[in-house]
C-alpha cells in the first residue's frame, strides 16, 4: 500500500509524537508513505470561518498535488480529514468549482476531482483489517480499557464527511479490540473536545474537555485514544488546566491512535514520543507491561 | 386487500422519572410493551401512560413533527419522540432509554423548564426590525426575488423544539453562548431583505457569543427539521467578519489563522497565539506555556515554509484580497 502522507501542521510541530508513531506503525505494516513538502495546511476550520472559498481552494491544491502523483491521501487528523473531504464535496458545486479552477489555473494546477482522502483509522480497519492487525500484535493490550474519542470532523456533518454512522460509529472500537484492549463505550466518544474554543474562551473549552474525560473515567477507561491531534491538545496538553478549572483531578492518559497501535505492535514508549505528553501515560503503560510498574 | 398487522416485539423502555418537589434524586423506571417496529417512541410513551402508569409526565401535542413539543433524549441522542421509530433503537441498543432534554432543569419526568432556552433566544431580538429609512408599504405584500428567498436556506423550517440546545456542548459549558437555534434564527433575520438592523445584529453577536460555536455539528445532527444550525453559524461568522473584522478572540483567531497560513503555508503555532490574544491574555499564558515548551520545544519555533508557498500566496491574491476579507 502506497499513500500520499498528509501529516497536517500539528503533527509536524507540537504534536510531533503523532508523526513519529504514524511512521513507526506504517513501516511495521508495510504501508509506504510518500511525503509531499509542498502540502499546505488544511485551514483547520478557521480559514473556513473567514473565507470558505479560499479554504476550498487551498485544499483543492493539496488534492491536485496527490492526484498528479496518482495517490490517495492518508490523514492522521480528524480535522484535516474533514476539511479535505469537505473540499471534495464542495467542488461538486459548479459555482465553487469555477472560482477554484480560476485560482488554480494561473499557478499551473488543475484538479479533476479524483483524489480519495482516508484517515489512518479507516486504513487500519478496512484495508489492513482487524484480523491481519491482530496477527501482528506482539504485546496484546490485555487488561487495558480504552475509550475511543473520534473527533467531530471524522464524523460530522455525516452526509458530507462521515464514512460511518456519526451516532454509533464502531471502527475505532473494532481497532481497540483487535489490539487486545477493551473498548469502553461512553457518550463522550462522539462529542466535541472543546478545541475550537480554546483560543476563544479557554475556561469553557477546558470544561468541555474535562466533561468528556470524566465521562470516559466514569465508564472505567484507563486511557483515551484519539485519531485527532487537535483533540489531543485539548484533552492532553490542556488537561492539567482543565483539572484546575473543574476543581478535581482528571489524570487520564490520552494516546494518539498510532501510539496505541504501536504499543501493541511492540514499539517502545520513546519511539512513539510518549514522553512528550503533558499527562503521564505511565499508569496505562504499566498495565500492559510497556514500562515498569511504578512503585 | 386486507392489511396484515406487522409482527410486534417485546420492548423494554427505561424512562427517567423525577419529581423534584417530592423526590431527592431521579430514577429510571422500566416498562415492557409489545410494539411494532414502526411505532414512534411517543406512541409507546402514551401507551405506557394509558395502559400502565398514568403518572408518567411528558410534553407533546401534534404527534407529527410540527409542534416541536416532544423533544427528549432517546438512547442518548436529542430528538423528537414522535419522529423516532422504536425498531431501529431496539435493534441497535436492545432497549430504549429515555431521558429529558439536557441543559435545562427538569420540572417533572420528561418535562423540562425551557425558559433559559427562550431567554437566550429573545436576547437576539428574533423579530423583524424594519428599516426606518425604507419603511415597508402598509397593506401591500412585500415580494422577494427567488435569489433573496434562497438565502434563508433551511432556517424557516425551525420548530423551536430545543433538540439542538439539548445536544450542544457549549450551551452546557457557557451561559454566554446563545445556542444553535437562537443563532440560526438570527441568521434568518440577517439575510431578510426587509430587516433594517443587519449591521447592528452582526456587530452585537460577535461579543454576544457567536465565536463560542465549536463547529462540532452536533446541533445539525440533532435537528429534526434539517435546519443545519452549525452551517448557518458558519455563515454568520463569515458575515460578521466581513462587516466588522476581528473584534473578539474568536474572530481575531479566524483572521489570524488565515493570515498565518498565508505566510508559510503551514501553521506557526506561537505566532497564532500572538495574533489572537491581547497582551494581558498573552502574558497569562506564559507560565503554563513554559511547562508545555519543556515537553514540546516546537511550540516556540517558526516552522519551515512549505515548498510552493508562493502558490498559496497567489491563491490568496485571487480569492481573498478580492472578496472583501
Amino acid at each position: 500500500m502506497k499513500l500520499a502522507y498528509y501529516p497536517g501542521c500539528v503533527a509536524q510541530e507540537s504534536g510531533k509524537e503523532l508523526d513519529l508513531a504514524t511512521r513507526w506503525v506504517c513501516r511495521k505494516l508495510s504501508i509506504e508513505l510518500v511525503d509531499f513538502p509542498n502540502f499546505s495546511c488544511c485551514g483547520s476550520g478557521f480559514i473556513d470561518e473567514a473565507n470558505p472559498t479560499l479554504n476550498t481552494a487551498i485544499n483543492a491544491r493539496n488534492l491536485a498535488i496527490a492526484e498528479k502523483a496518482g495517490l490517495e491521501i492518508l490523514t492522521v487528523c480528524s480535522t484535516c480529514q474533514g476539511m479535505l473531504t469537505l473540499a471534495n464535496v464542495r467542488l461538486k458545486d459548479p459555482a465553487v468549482r469555477a472560482k477554484v479552477d480560476g485560482a488554480l489555473a494561473p499557478i499551473g494546477y488543475q484538479y479533476r476531482g479524483t483524489t480519495g482522502v482516508t484517515h489512518l483509522l479507516k486504513i487500519l480497519v478496512e484495508r489492513v483489517g482487524p484480523k491481519a492487525l491482530e496477527a501482528q500484535v506482539v504485546r496484546p493490550l490485555k487488561g487495558l480499557k480504552v475509550g475511543a474519542f473520534y473527533g467531530c470532523h471524522l464524523l460530522r456533518p455525516q452526509n458530507e464527511v462521515g464514512s460511518e454512522s456519526a451516532e454509533e460509529p464502531h471502527q475505532f472500537e473494532d481497532l481497540i479490540a483487535a489490539l487486545g484492549a477493551e473498548p469502553v463505550l461512553y457518550r463522550g466518544r462522539v462529542m466535541c473536545c472543546g478545541f475550537p474554543a480554546l483560543f476563544v474562551k479557554e475556561a469553557s473549552a477546558n470544561r468541555i474537555a474535562a466533561h468528556q474525560i470524566d465521562d470516559a473515567r466514569a465508564h472505567g477507561a484507563h486511557a483515551i485514544a484519539t485519531p485527532c491531534p487537535l483533540c489531543h491538545i485539548s484533552l492532553d496538553t490542556f488537561q492539567p488546566k482543565a483539572a484546575k478549572e473543574v476543581g478535581h483531578a482528571l489524570d487520564l492518559p490520552i494516546l494518539h491512535l498510532p501510539q496505541l497501535v504501536g504499543l501493541a505492535l511492540g514499539a517502545g514508549p520513546a519511539e512513539l514520543g510518549l514522553p512528550r505528553h503533558m499527562v503521564d501515560p505511565g499508569p496505562a503503560l504499566a498495565r500492559i507491561g510497556a514500562v515498569a510498574v511504578p512503585t | 386487500m386486507a392489511a396484515t398487522a406487522p409482527a410486534t416485539q417485546r420492548a423494554e423502555l427505561d424512562v427517567y422519572r423525577f419529581d423534584p418537589e417530592k423526590e431527592s434524586a431521579p430514577r429510571y423506571q422500566s416498562y415492557q410493551l409489545d410494539l411494532a417496529p414502526h411505532t414512534p417512541v411517543l406512541t409507546a410513551l402514551l401507551r405506557i401512560r394509558t395502559e400502565l402508569d398514568p403518572t408518567l409526565t411528558l410534553r407533546y401535542s401534534c404527534r407529527s413533527a410540527i409542534c416541536g413539543s416532544c423533544a427528549m433524549v432517546i438512547n442518548s441522542k436529542s430528538r423528537l419522540a414522535c419522529q423516532t421509530p422504536v425498531g431501529p433503537e431496539l435493534a441497535r441498543h436492545g432497549k430504549i432509554v429515555i431521558d429529558p432534554m439536557r441543559n435545562q432543569p427538569v420540572l417533572r419526568d420528561l418535562v423540562v423548564e425551557m425558559s433559559p432556552f427562550w431567554g437566550r433566544y429573545r436576547k437576539l431580538e428574533p423579530h423583524l426590525i424594519p428599516d426606518p429609512e425604507h419603511p415597508m408599504p402598509e397593506g401591500v405584500a412585500t415580494s422577494m426575488t427567488p435569489v433573496q428567498l434562497e438565502r434563508f436556506k433551511e432556517t424557516p423550517r425551525c420548530i423551536a423544539c430545543g433538540a439542538c440546545y439539548s445536544a450542544c456542548p457549549m450551551v452546557e459549558a457557557d451561559p454566554a453562548f446563545p445556542g444553535p437555534m437562537a443563532l440560526a434564527k438570527l441568521y434568518r433575520f440577517v439575510v431578510d431583505p426587509r430587516d433594517g438592523a443587519t449591521k447592528r445584529r452582526l456587530t452585537s453577536v460577535q461579543p454576544g457569543g457567536l465565536w463560542l460555536c465549536l463547529r462540532c455539528h452536533l446541533c445539525t445532527e440533532a435537528c429534526p427539521k434539517d435546519v443545519r444550525p452549525s452551517e448557518r453559524i458558519m455563515d454568520l461568522k463569515e458575515m460578521a467578519l466581513a462587516a466588522q473584522g476581528g473584534t473578539e478572540n474568536g474572530s481575531r483567531h479566524a483572521l489570524g489563522f488565515k493570515e498565518n497560513i498565508r505566510e508559510r503555508g503551514v501553521l506557526n503555532e506561537f505566532k497564532l497565539v500572538r495574533q489572537t490574544y491581547g497582551l494581558g491574555e498573552m502574558l497569562a499564558q506564559v507560565p503554563y506555556g513554559l511547562k508545555v515548551y519543556r515537553k514540546k520545544p516546537e511550540t516556540l519555533r517558526s516552522p519551515k515554509p512549505i515548498e510552493g508557498r508562493d502558490e498559496v500566496e497567489k491563491i490568496y491574491e485571487a480569492l481573498d484580497d478580492t472578496e472583501g476579507a
